[in-house]
This record gives C-alpha cells, structure tokens and sequence, in this order.
C-alpha cells in the first residue's frame, strides 16, 4: 500500500502568488495513496528540510513528492533529505509547479488546476518508482586542457600545481594564443609577452603537463571520468626531440616572403618558421604549402644546415590514444573577417588596420620593433583615428553581441599612440563606453584626459582617399552634426567570433553551442564553466568575448572543478541506466548504433550445448549515461530505463 | 512467357544440385489476374512457378520466417527492385545472412516480364543507386500532391475518416517484411501505449506508429496498402515518409546490405534545424 507524502512549496511568492497552495494542498490530500500532504513557505529551508525527514519517519512514507521548482534547481537537495531520513532516494520526485506552472500563467484559478494535474502525475509515477542504487565508476586521474592560449594555460598550470596529470593540446606550432600577439595589456600595461612568456615556459618544464603541440583532438569518445581521446599530431617535418632550435634553418630557408599570421599580415615569415621569437616549444614547421620542396621535389636547404639531422621531410602524421578524465576546453576566438565593411575600406587600403594588427605594431617585438609606422609608407601617422563596434553590436552586418574587450583596448591603442608619438592626435568613434572593471574605467578617463584622445560618440559612415589621407565622415550624435577627419590612419574594432571551426568542433566532443558557436555553458549563472556535457568545462573566450582576467579567472574556476572531480578514486553515478528485454529483443542493432556512449553491446544467447539461438541487445551499466536514445529508437520496446521506465511514464500520462 | 519457363528449368537445376533447399516465387492466384506466393521444394512445385507482369508482391519477408535459415542452406527468391532493397534492409539489421539469398531479379514495364542481371544482394547496389538517381516518373502519387495542399486540419479530416474504417487486423503488419519483431508494439500491454480496440484514437496510434516505425526503412512495395481489407490508402503516409527521409538525410531506403538505420545513425553534416 503505498504511502505518499506530498510538499507543496510556496517558494516564497513564487509559487503562492498564482497557485492556491492550500487548495492544491486539499485536493491532493484526497489522491488515493496519499498518506501527507502539506504546503510551507520554503520547503529548502532547514526547518522545511526537517519537516520532510520528520514526516517521512512518522509515517513510513513509501514515496516523496516536492512540488516545487524545477527539479534541476534541487532534485539532489530533497533526494538527499530521503535519504538522510532513511528512505531510497530514488524514491523522491519533484513536481515542477514552479517554472512549468506559476511562473508561466496569470490565472491563479487555472494555475491551481494544472498545478494538481501535475502534482497527480507525479504521484502516480512515484507510486511505481524502484529502489536504485547507485552506481560506482573509477576515474581515470588525467586532464585534458584543449587550447594553448593563457586560459589553456592557466588551466593547466592550476591542474598540474595540484599534483595531477595534465595533457594540453595546441593545434599551432606554439603556445601563446593572441595574448602573445598582443602588446602592453590594459589596465596596468604590463607587456604581454613579459608576463606570458614565463608561463609558457612552465608549462613546457612542469613534470606533470604533457604538452603537445602542432596537435589536434581528433575523436572524444566516452564519459566523465573515463573519455577516451584520439590526439592527431600533425607532422612538423623537424623531429621534436631532437631539435635544439638553433635556428639555422630558419636564416637559410630561401623562402622569405610568406606573410606572417603572427603578424597579422605586417610582416614576413619563412617557410620552415616558428611563429615568434620567444615560441615554446622553439622548435619550427615546415609549411608544407609554401616549401619550395614539397612544391617541386628541390630544395633542402634547410636539411642541409642541419646540424644534428632534425628534419625529416618523409614525416607523418601520427595518433595518440589517451585516457582522460576530465576535459577543459578553451580553443579561444578569432577575431572575425572585416572585409564585409567595405565602406571602411579594410583591405583597400593599407593603412585601414584591425586592432590586432595595431597591437603588433605597437609590441616591441613585432615588424615594426614597436614604433607605430603607416603600412603602406613606413611613416608615422599624425592622426589615427579609432572606429569601435566595427562588427560587434550590429545586428545587419556583424554580430549582435557586445565583444567586450574593444573598448578597453582602443583605450589602450589611443594611449599608447600618445606616448609614443607625442603630436600625434588620436580620434576615437564610439556608440557606449563599456569600461566595468577592476580600474577599466579609470583607465578609459586616462586616455581621454591626460592622454587627449578626443572621443566622439557616434559611428562612421565611410571612409575614402583622398590627397593622400583617410578621410573619415561620421557623425558626432551629441553634437548633432556630421563630422568628417582627415587621417593617416584608421584602426578597426573587429567583433571577436568563435573560431571557424567552432561548430564542428562541439561536435567532435560533444557539447552544446549557441547560435554564434560559441560553447554552452551548464547554466548561464549558477554552472558557468561546466559545458553541457558531463566531465567538460570551459575556460575563455571559446564560450563568450573575454578579456584576460575573465579568461584566466574561468580557467582557473575549471581547473577547482577538475581537481574536485579528481578528489575521489570512484565517482558516484545516477543508476539511471537502460536495461534490454532478451526475450523481445529483435537484434536489429539499431540501438547499438543509436548509443551516443557505445554502452550497447551484442549478446548471444546460447543452448545447453553451446550453440548461438539468437543474439540480442545488452546494455553495460557502466557506461550506459541513461539518456534515452535506445529507448525511443527500439521499435519492439524491449529497452527501458532505470527511474523513467514504461510504467512510470505512462501512468504519469495517464493522470493527467 | 519464355522468363517463365527459363526460371521453371534454372529452379529445377538448384533443387537438383542442392545449391538451394527451396525456391520462393508466384503460383497462381484465386482469380486470373491475382498471384499467390509459392514455396518450392520439389520439381513438381516447380512446376506451378508463374512469372509475369501480375507478379507484385514484395516475397522478401517470408525469408524471415522463423527457423528458415538456421540450418544455413541457401534459399532463392523472386524480388522486384523494391524486394531487393527491402532484402538489403533485412540484411542491413542482421534479421538474416545475405550469402544464404540466391535472388531472381526481375522487373516489367507493360505486360512484359525483364530479368535483372545479378545473383547476390551486392551486385544490384549500383541499379539501386541509379533507381535513386532517376526514380520512374510513374512513382509519385497524384494524391500525395492533393495531401500537400490541404491544410493540417484538412489533412487530419482526411485520416479521421480513413482511418475509422481500420479494424485492426494488422494485415498491413503481417505482409511488411520491415515487421519482424518478435513482439509488436502494440502486443505489448504492460503498459498498453496503443489502444488495441478499433476506435479513432486507437487506429490513429496504430498507423502514426507504423510510419515513424517504416521511416527510412520504407521501400514503397505496397504490401500493405494491398493488403489493407478496408482499403486505407496506406501507401500514401509512407510514400511521404520517404521523401522526408531522403530530403532530409539524403537517405534512400535499402541502398545496400551495410546501410546504416536513418533514424539511428548520426552525421555530422545531418541538419540540426529540430534541436534548439
């Protein structure tokens, strides 16, 4: 005889204000098999917890029912309160009267009826749940960080200090990211490269951190805890362990005029090449489409300067298998393509430059050894002007969102242009000034008052040659009039985006995305680097624009969630597992194909003298993730599920 | 009437040399212009093989027969291109063992009865894929465009009164050779997700679950719609299955012995437009 007690949660005025607690309260103290059922304020609370775990006791309740919110806000909460009163936790469900109910409807009256329905259905579910346990799984100690740049790197660094394993995967030949293109970063101008560099190079000496480099995850198979990677290493040409990086290759290569894309296009780069100086490893690669060699079978030149025989031009790919535990994703952004803006001229003009390009200019390790010089002529420009928003907040061209960094860093652009060419005059278009942060709009005020940027709210509308200048014409909406200023040279604000293959790389892994491409976050406020899929976090801007801070303060959260995940030899699974019926099973294996975890096997079903009758379908609970897939896929229904079975569900419909 | 005779000899010859235990095909039917199937095992069965232009349905679903190839002999059997590919999609869920198959292929255009070149499931992959290519102009049918152009309530009146003349017979079941299962869905009463009575509700269960069962999976045979004692224009929600399948998927049901289930495998360029 089944004994259910049901909590009706007001959740303050959340659910009371629209729902009749008290009536629903009534009506569902009738409900064949409900022994309990009452309302109170916050059933959460301590004391509502207490009030929970005392009804359960007093009356040898059978089943639990919150109503209250959704049970992905506190499942777990009121399944431990069973638990702890000595009831099976799978015992317990919540009736979601909160987000599916109150907080969807206006008419209280209607709201209490279908607060009922759903409060029924879930009792008459319950009355069918079993007893589960849970299920143990070990966990295979090792990170996978994906992604070099300093979120990659934070994270890595922050697992491995912790004394565990850690695989970091970059697809260039180095590590660094953007954050090694840029300059002096904003709000305290430390060089970037000065306060990157060094870690970088801890992460390559650190015992625990496996760095692979020019390297790319090519397969993710598995679950938390237990995935299984496949690493393509992309032949580098030049053998990694044994090249010195002395550089001799590099001074010979004959060709010298490949445009640089550490450069951003502003300077030169050879075809055997590291793409920086300071380039960890430093050890280089051959571009295979611009070597002279792989064009037409001649050349070696670099072969030959080779001291200790580190190039090999017959090298292939080759692929590492790993098991990892746990993965931080954090492949980064790209900035995205300005040629859409024709009217800006970028691409026409040479002196029409993105931001990236400028921070090269402006880095003393970059083409021009840090002074700002026009591409086009080698000259100093006397006026710049800055364009903000150049893709990021327009809805008809760019993208809707705002990318974050691009007011800081024009900020950071117009200062450092005023310290290094002192008569030079800076103009900066703007729609908003978006500048919250730890000193960001201290920083934004500095520009414009001591640094004598002059600000000009409004956007620009074209931008044309003439005698010899940038004209630019826009408008300045506070002044309410068209502006146009003569200038040697224009910068563009380009939208940070998702990286190109941002898409089919969820894919490949396995998380969710949004309509960007950028990665989804478990929830936006309360699971921010958890991605959607268990065991995967996140870590900068690879899930929304960030700038240094945030990318490092997010890798850092990741890496406290790996090593949480790692705190434990086992982990604990929902036992909500599938399970096959051998007798109905047709072995279609359609089931085995839909399984997104390779959980199904085959399974043969032999006579007393060992002969195969048949083969059917067999679920490995220890990998089964209980998603479902085979369940709606069997055409026979001869698979269900742990917690959500046939039964459950149907007499949940049934109710209603 | 030569294919015939040519097919009665080359029966007789596999019986013979025990290449086959048995020899599926056509006898003639209650009336003059109906077939019924024909099960040979002996010369004098042999004898009653009929093969012409009336010839039509799909045989590939008795392969499946309990017990029938578990002895691992070989069987041959008469298929139409639309037997063939349902024979590949037998095959494709390892429901039986495609080197046991022997298969006649034959097709007519008028009265006149064409053999297809071929033995084994794997040499009409290509003549599957030209059927995919160039479909014959006489496949679609015209009621499907008139389908098309009701609106949903119009559609759903449409079903309604088709589907009330239904009395569960499942005779559309027993002649598909995609419904193998041991044990039908709608048999299945712990819970009862179909109602088995012939009302309304329980017919639309009843047929809406056939077509998502035989999306992808069906070859347009028409077994069903023959079947159908009440005459529900089956064909038509299948017909439309298909097209849906192979618009969305690019799938074409049956195209070889390895094809992979439309409604279980995963593509990485599959459009995603239904997940939000």
């Amino acid at each position: 005889m089944a004994k259910i007690g049901v909590f009706i949660c007001h959740c303050g005025e959340n659910i009371a204000s629209k729902v009749d607690c008290t009536k629903l309260a009534a009506a569902i103290g009738e409900h064949p098999g409900v022994a309990v059922s009452v309302e109170y304020k916050y059933f959460c609370s301590e004391p509502g917890q207490e009030s929970v775990k005392k009804a359960i006791r007093d009356n040898n309740l059978t089943g639990v029912i919150i109503a209250a919110c959704s049970p992905r806000m506190h499942e777990a909460t009121f399944r431990k309160v069973c638990a702890e009163a000595g009831l099976n936790p799978y015992l317990c469900e919540i009736a979601n009267i909160r987000e599916q109910c109150s907080w969807v409807h206006t008419d209280k009256d209607m709201a209490t009826e279908k607060a009922m329905d759903i409060t029924r259905s879930m009792i008459e579910k319950v009355k069918r749940n079993n007893k589960l346990q849970p299920i143990e799984v070990p966990v295979t100690r090792r990170a996978l960080v994906i992604g070099g740049g300093v979120a990659g790197i934070q994270a890595a660094l922050d697992i491995a200090n912790a004394g565990q394993e850690v695989v970091l995967v970059e697809r260039e030949p180095s590590l660094g990211g953007h954050m090694s293109q840029l300059s002096e970063t904003f709000p305290t101008l430390d060089c970037s490269q000065c306060i990157l560099t060094p870690r970088m190079v801890e992460v390559a000496q650190h015992p625990k951190i496996r760095l692979l480099t020019y390297a790319e995850v090519e397969h993710v198979d598995g679950f938390i805890g237990n995935f299984k990677v496949k690493i393509r290493m992309k032949s580098r040409y030049v053998n990694r362990d044994v090249c010195t990086g002395c550089g001799d290759c590099m001074v010979k290569c004959p060709v010298k005029k490949i445009s640089s894309e550490f450069d951003c296009g502003l300077g030169k780069r050879t075809a055997i090449y590291t793409p920086f100086a300071q380039s960890v490893p430093n050890i280089p690669v051959i571009d295979k489409a611009s070597c002279i060699y792989f064009k037409n079978g001649k050349c070696k030149t670099c072969m030959k300067s080779c001291q200790i025989n580190a190039i090999n031009f017959d090298m292939q790919d080759e692929f590492i298998d790993l098991e990892i535990g746990a993965i931080v994703v954090a492949t980064g952004f790209q900035i995205q393509n300005t040629a859409g803006y024709g009217e800006y001229g970028y691409g026409k003009y040479p002196d029409v430059i993105t931001g990236l390009q400028f921070e090269r200019l402006a880095t003393a390790s970059g083409p021009t050894s840090g002074k700002i010089l026009r591409p086009s002529d080698g000259k100093e420009p006397e006026t710049v002007v800055f364009i903000q928003c150049a893709g990021s907040r327009d809805p008809s061209k760019g993208v809707r969102y705002c990318s974050k960094i691009c007011c800081m860093y024009t900020a950071k652009h117009a200062m450092l242009y005023a310290h290094k060419v002192h008569h030079g005059k800076s103009h900066v278009f703007y729609m908003d000034i978006r500048a919250a942060g730890k000193g960001y709009d201290e920083f934004t005020r500095r520009t414009i008052e001591e640094d004598d940027a002059s600000y000009v709210r409004g956007r620009v509308s074209k931008v044309w040659l003439e005698n010899g200048k940038l004209m630019v014409r826009g408008v300045d909406t506070l002044l309410g009039r068209p502006v146009t200023i003569p200038a040697d040279m224009v910068v563009l604000a380009t939208a940070m985006v998702p990286q190109p293959n941002a898409i089919e790389f969820a894919k490949t892994i396995g998380i969710a995305y949004d309509e960007y491409g950028y990665y989804n976050e478990a929830h936006l406020k309360l699971r921010p680097v958890e991605s959607s899929s268990a065991g995967i976090f996140l870590a900068g801007a690879c899930q929304s624009p960030k700038d240094i801070p945030d990318s490092i303060a997010q890798a850092s959260a990741s890496a406290s969630k790996v090593l949480a995940l790692f705190s434990k030899e086992t982990l604990e699974r929902e036992p909500v597992v599938a399970s096959t019926n051998e007798a109905t099973c047709a072995g279609c294996w359609g089931c085995v194909l839909a399984c997104p975890y390779n959980a199904i096997e085959q399974k043969d079903i032999l006579d007393r003298s060992g002969r195969i009758i048949k083969s059917v379908a067999s679920v490995n609970p220890g990998l089964c993730q209980g998603c479902g897939t085979c369940v709606t896929f069997c055409r026979s229904n001869s698979i269900d599920l742990a917690g959500f079975t046939e039964k459950q569900i149907f007499a949940e419909m049934m109710a209603l | 009437m030569i294919t015939q005779e040519k097919y009665r000899s080359k029966v007789k010859k596999l019986l013979a040399d025990g290449s086959v235990k048995m020899v599926i095909g056509y006898s003639p039917g209650s009336t003059a212009d109906r077939r019924r199937p024909l099960f040979i095992r002996s010369f004098e069965e042999a004898d009653q093989l009929v093969l012409d232009s009336n010839c039509i349905a799909n045989l590939s679903g008795y392969l499946v027969t309990e017990g029938l190839l578990s002895d691992e002999k070989r069987v041959a059997i008469f298929l139409r291109p639309e037997g063939i590919r349902s024979l590949n999609i037998l095959a494709a869920e390892s429901q039986l063992n495609v080197d046991q198959i022997i298969i006649f292929g034959f097709d007519s255009i008028g009265r006149e009865v064409n053999s297809l070149p071929g033995e084994h499931a794997d040499e009409f992959s290509e003549f599957i894929g030209s059927i995919k290519e160039n479909p014959p102009e006489k496949s679609r049918e015209p009621l499907l465009y008139q389908l098309e152009q009701m609106n949903p309530q119009e559609r759903f009146a449409f079903w309604k009164e088709e589907f009330s003349r239904c009395i569960k017979c499942y005779a559309c079941r027993q002649s598909c050779p995609m419904c193998y299962c041991r044990r039908c869905v709608v048999d299945s009463n712990q819970p009862q997700w179909v109602n088995t009575s012939s009302h309304t509700l329980g017919n639309f269960e009843w047929n809406i679950v056939r077509a998502f069962h035989l999306a992808g999976r069906c070859v347009g045979c028409g077994n069903c719609d023959r079947s159908c004692p009440v005459n529900i224009p089956l064909r038509l929600i299948n017909a439309k299955m298909s097209e849906e399948v192979l618009g969305s998927f690019n799938h074409f049901a049956g195209m070889s012995t390895t094809q992979e289930p439309v409604l279980a495998s995963f593509k990485k360029e599959d459009s995603e437009t239904f997940i939000l």
